[in-house]
């Protein structure tokens, strides 16, 4: 059985997973990403949007998070580690939490940030120290001295010491505290118009290309140094880098990381990580905040080495790096290709943290997203899509490439609305809840028509004649209610419920509601005779029964009473070939729900008919049989009738009790009918002894 | 005063109509809790929009709620409203995948330049393939946490917990769902007194005056469950102890809201299916919510008749501060009638006739009386007729009642100094005009409408026990006895 489900949808971010940008409900930029304890931790500075009072077009920060991912797509928030008004030196409410670092040494691990400070003059770099990469991180009092500058960077260097750098490419190292410049750091006068100042540390960038460089990020890979930086080559950042064999160099200057964002985003600010043996390079761009580029969003890209060490020009994707699991919310928006007619744009340009769209203009238009895990996935299994579209239509996921296997086609049948609304169009309730769905975010659920094995890449294809957007897409399982049944007999569960049955696809009994299942009514229906054998069968897995009855028609339209009487009924004789099936049930109560789902020809205004075979060790006295069932049941012990369950009920645990019974030695011969009009049938059945303790002594037979 | 009384009498007729159900247009399916907004109650149902009192029982359409679909639910947090309710879903126009959304008013009143809705924002979904059914959102926020707590679900499947940021209504960071419930819907969590409880729906919902709809209960000391009844039964399995069911020519209580209104005085919100005395149109009802034994029961409405009002306090009962009059019936039966055998061949007992009011109102002086508590004897200066007087509106729960010495027109009335009295007639002044409210452990509370001299409607002062003997007025505790009555027929 097929649903097709459309209802409205617009997403909400919930967690923080896959794609660029990485973080997606709040700002975050000049990524310094660091591995931890096989864990990459990043250490990004918070960009907010400034508060009343704040220059409105500036960079505005005020705190520290840290985030965490062992996969690189899912990373949790830590939450602040440290706040502007918290550190003693910092100057109240300057919102100047700018790009920091944090390093591990001698078992602690150092935050380094650069503030206003209270004493005024420029930018000062401090230092917050703790013993775990999530804090709390204690801030010393005062910043380091001699460091006027922003953009602190510390490299562990081979060598056994630690250099800090910061500003537009200076260095100097640090003591062994990691709290204070070393004593026999080079010192240089710079004149500042007309002042002079005494700086520590050596210019690495001297003659280098540096316009406005700053953010340096400094590492070591196979006895080379690598001083990579952004600076302004024509009117914007790009990322750049040199290569020394000294970690003060000096640097020679080797070209570019990254070019200008091609949006004109002004600045970019990075680090380089190793992780599991690939190289990332970690960057910002205003993703969320298109039209204000001081609200950044980190992004990460797999970054590669030539042989001569040098590094592999790197492109911003949407896409990112990282493999998504199938069951996670995947932003397929952010592909990795598609036709040229795809176009993107955020989903709404207020609440911009919903991310983007993806717009597949006509039929044959595509977008790929590569890299999705299904290994969790089984052969049950559907997806749930966010789409919306301009008109009826139908599109497609594939697998690998516009023409690949088909995972799931989704038809849009409902998008349009009838031409008159008021009119019972699709029938009577259903048609007074249509609506005009152009435009509408809906979520389209569907089962799949194959699932796909390990790491594949997903393909959206528009196969209608209605323009498509798509914002993300998740897999399910869905959950198993049956398994066959053992050829070994099992237990009753510690609580005494019976999981094993034979059960019959359902007999279709039409009905008005389930209010009619009066006593007598069923007495007269359950006591008819609907297929040979009906009380004495001991059926066998996937034996059929030829099932040929009289059927009284209830009015369309099922459910809540819509019906209050029935008229006089017209009555058809039916024909139905019906199978029994041996199952083990995996909760206490009995799905039939879903039993006549997967087997029956419908779901509501069905017959069941049940079997158990209970084989007890020696004779078992004064037990009572305890049912609950959705909705009326009656139930008949070695043959004799032994508890009837009348009217609309609902699956409670011990709803009725028979009278005290005898189970005898040997062989047990339980049997049951359940009727049910709208709403999901299920029963549970136990025996409890005088005591209302669960009877457990017995086994239940899968008769092979 | 002999019109007046032609008008009293007309509208005595309508009472028992009107005194058992909320009056106006209370017609709702699905009631959200209720919700205060400038002295004004509201409350939203399925559809678009909801109902409106201004003194807590007249009720008149005119609460609007955009979104439509199902069910909502209200909660004023700090100064705003927060609104959750289910989009499709419960098999509606489109199978049961269904939506939960939230959105915020600074005021529910449709009037006011302040009222607009925020953007609405989903915060769980049901998907249509799952045994699950994303509507009738019902919301706590946690008084000993602060955190905001949802139940949803229907017979679909299963009830399900979310957790909410009380600061956004967004769905809380990384929280996951929870099931803690079957076989029932329009589900609500409430706390009280160190255990959350979660009230369901059960039965046949939407059938008119067939539907068996009945609010059922489990608890938990924990707001993620388990949810256990009291016989300890999980809800997960469908156990639950009845709250409230049909009954007072109603059928299908379903939807249940606690609204508090003071310490000890609670009230519960919900629907019909349906209102035998209202054509059979589902309504909204409003009915005391007591504790017993740390479980939540349903309470009667307050029925019009003729009471010993008991004082908590003593036991004495309320009478009027008049002589005490002597019935002359010989002792039967020598002195006390008492030891084996005496009375072996006298006459068979005969009753004894009560002493009437005829017998004693002359006795009675013409102008005011005060009031007395003393022992109940059942004589006619201790017996009070309970009348509602609908035309002077009411409160959460009931009208305004008269109380008056059963026979007679004397009424029970609030003084300019604080002090309580009867006066010789009633006439619908508001310090002869009283509430009657249930309070939590099964008492009432009996307040006049209005202290003479003293502006506005009183919500302060009861009617209370400052002697054994000596009734007065004064501030409502629930703390002491003295605040507390029983309406008592015997």
């Amino acid at each position: 059985m097929k649903h097709l489900i459309a209802i409205f949808l617009v997403g909400v971010p919930l967690a923080l997973s896959a794609q660029n940008p990485v973080i997606r409900n709040q700002f975050s930029a000049d990524p310094t990403a660091r591995v931890f304890n096989n864990k990459v931790y990043l250490y990004p500075s918070h960009d907010i949007k400034p508060p009343v009072g704040q220059r409105q077009d500036w960079f505005c920060m005020e705190d520290y998070h840290v985030f965490s991912s062992e996969n690189l797509t899912d990373w949790t928030d830590h939450g602040m580690i440290v706040t502007q008004n918290k550190v003693p030196w910092v100057r109240p409410n300057s919102y100047s939490m700018w790009a920091p670092d944090c390093v591990y040494r001698n078992g602690k691990y150092y935050f380094y940030f650069p503030s206003s400070p209270n004493a005024g003059g420029g930018f000062a770099v401090g230092v917050a120290i703790a013993d775990s990469p999530e804090g709390p991180f204690i801030p010393e009092p005062e910043p380091i001295k001699g460091i006027n500058g922003i953009d602190p960077c510390v490299l562990l260097a081979s060598d056994g010491n630690a250099y800090i750098f910061w500003g537009n490419g200076r260095c100097a190292k640090l003591k062994d505290n990691m709290k204070e410049l070393a004593d026999d750091n080079p010192k240089s006068t710079v004149k500042f118009g007309n002042r002079e100042m005494e700086m520590i540390g050596a210019n690495c960038l001297e003659g280098l290309p540096n316009r406005q460089a700053e953010g340096p990020f400094a590492f070591e890979y196979n006895g080379n140094y690598y001083l990579t930086y952004p600076y302004v080559r024509e009117n914007t950042e790009v990322l750049g880098y040199a290569m020394s064999k000294n970690p003060m160099g000096p640097y020679e200057y080797k070209g570019l990381i990254m070019a200008e964002h091609a949006n004109g985003c002004w600045t970019n600010h990075h680090s380089i990580i190793n992780y599991k043996g690939q190289w990332y390079l970690f960057y910002h761009h205003n993703d969320f905040s298109p039209s204000d580029d001081k609200r950044r969003s980190v992004c990460i890209e797999k970054l590669y080495f030539n042989a001569d060490g040098t590094i592999k020009e790197v492109k911003p994707t949407m896409r990112g790096v990282g493999i998504n699991n199938a069951t996670e919310k995947i932003e397929i928006d952010r592909y990795s290709e598609a036709s040229s007619d795809v176009t993107t744009q955020l989903i709404d340009t207020v609440n911009t943290f919903r991310s983007y769209q993806a717009a597949l203009p006509k039929k044959g238009s595509w977008l790929r997203y590569n890299d999705v895990d299904f290994n969790s996935l089984t052969n049950d299994s559907y997806v749930i899509i966010s789409v919306k579209a301009s008109g009826n239509t139908a599109f497609s996921i594939r697998e690998k490439s516009a023409t690949g296997k088909v995972i799931a086609k989704v038809s849009l049948d409902n998008i349009v609305p009838p031409e008159t609304p008021n009119a019972p169009a699709g029938g009577g309730m259903m048609g007074r809840f249509r609506r005009d769905m152009r435009g509408q975010w809906l979520t389209q659920t569907v089962a799949l028509d194959y699932v796909p094995k390990g790491v594949t890449d997903l393909v959206v294809t528009n196969d209608g004649d209605a323009e498509i957007a798509v914002d993300y897409v998740l897999f399910k399982n869905r959950p198993k209610y049956f398994s066959p049944s053992t050829a070994a007999p099992i237990s009753p569960d510690s609580e005494g419920f019976i999981h094993r049955w034979m059960l019959l696809d359902p007999i279709n009994k039409p009905n008005s509601g389930n209010t009619v299942f009066t006593d007598s009514y069923l007495r007269d229906h359950f006591n008819r005779e609907y297929f040979k054998g009906q009380q004495t069968i001991l059926p066998k897995d996937g034996q059929k029964v030829q099932a040929v009855f009289k059927q009284e028609q209830a009015p369309a339209g099922f459910g809540r009473g819509m019906q209050q009487a029935p008229a006089q009924p017209e009555v058809k004789t039916v024909k139905q070939t019906l199978t029994w099936h041996a199952l083990d049930s995996e909760n206490m109560n009995v799905k039939l729900f879903r039993f006549a789902e997967k087997y029956g020809e419908q779901v509501y205004g069905v017959l069941f008919w049940a079997v158990t075979i209970i084989d007890c060790p020696e004779e078992i006295k004064d037990v009572r049989l305890a049912v609950g069932s959705n909705s009326a049941s009656m139930w008949w012990l070695n043959g004799e009738e032994t508890l009837l369950l009348s009217g609309d009920r609902r699956m409670v645990k011990d709803d009725a009790m028979s009278k005290r019974i005898t189970l005898k030695k040997g062989r047990n011969v339980l049997r049951g009918a359940i009727i049910n009009g709208p709403g999901m049938s299920d029963f549970c059945v136990r025996f409890l002894d005088e005591k209302g303790n669960p009877v457990t002594n017995y086994t239940i037979i899968n008769n092979k | 005063m002999k019109v007046l009384r032609n008008i009293l009498a007309a509208s005595t007729l309508l009472v028992a109509a009107t005194a058992s159900a909320q009056s106006g247009q209370p017609f709702i399916h699905d009631p959200s809790t209720l919700a205060e907004c400038d002295g004004k109650w509201y409350t939203f149902g399925t559809g678009g929009g909801g109902i409106i009192t201004d003194d807590g029982w007249n009720w008149h359409s005119g609460a609007e709620r955009p979104g439509g679909g199902a069910a909502p639910d209200m909660i004023k947090i700090g100064d705003r409203y927060l609104c959750i309710y289910g989009a499709t879903g419960g098999g509606l126009g489109g199978g049961h995948a269904g939506r939960i959304l939230t959105m915020w008013n600074k005021t529910l009143d449709p009037k006011s330049p302040d009222f607009k809705w925020s953007e609405a924002v989903e915060v769980c979904y049901s998907d249509g393939m799952e045994d699950q059914d994303a509507i009738d959102p019902g919301v706590l926020l946690d008084p000993t946490t602060g955190r905001l707590w949802v139940s949803y679900g229907t017979y679909f499947g299963t009830i399900r917990l979310i957790e909410l940021d009380p600061a956004t209504g967004f769905r809380k960071s990384g929280n996951k769902e929870k099931d803690i419930a079957i076989d029932c819907e329009a589900s609500d969590l409430i706390y009280n007194d160190g255990w959350y409880y979660l009230l369901g729906t059960h039965g046949t919902c939407c059938d008119g005056v067939n539907s068996t709809y009945n609010i059922v209960v489990g608890r938990s000391k924990s707001p993620e469950g388990p949810y256990i009844d009291n016989v300890g039964r999980d809800m997960y399995h469908g156990g639950g102890k009845m709250v409230i069911a049909a009954g007072d020519r109603k059928t299908g209580a379903g939807h249940f809201g606690r609204t508090i209104i003071d310490e000890g005085v609670e009230v519960m919100s919900f629907h019909w299916e349906a209102d035998f005395d209202m054509g059979g149109r589902s309504t909204l009802a409003v009915r005391p919510l007591l504790w017993k034994n740390g479980w939540p029961v349903g309470g009667d409405q307050l029925k019009e008749g003729t009471y010993e009002i008991e004082s908590e306090r003593r036991g004495y009962a309320l009478e009027l501060a008049v002589d005490f009059v002597r019935m002359n019936v010989a002792r039967a039966g020598g002195f006390g009638g008492f030891g084996g055998g005496q009375q072996a061949n006298a006459a068979p007992p005969q009753p004894v006739a009560e002493q009437k009011l005829e017998d004693v109102v002359s006795t009675w002086p013409s102008g005011n009386i005060p009031a007395r508590i003393g022992d109940y004897m059942f004589r006619p200066h201790q017996k009070w007729t309970i009348t509602a007087v609908p035309e002077a509106g009411g409160y959460l729960s009931n009208p305004y009642f008269k109380i008056t010495i059963a026979g007679t027109d004397r009424a029970l009335a609030a003084t300019e100094d604080v002090e309580v009295t009867t006066v010789p007639a009633f006439t619908g002044a508001p310090e002869q005009l009283w509430r009657i409210e249930q309070l939590t452990d099964g008492t009432f509370r009996i307040m006049p409408k209005q202290i003479p001299g003293k502006e506005g409607t009183n919500t302060k002062y009861v009617l209370y026990s400052a002697g054994d003997s000596t009734p007065t007025l004064a501030e409502y505790d629930f703390k002491s006895d003295n605040s507390k009555w029983n309406f008592r027929q015997h």
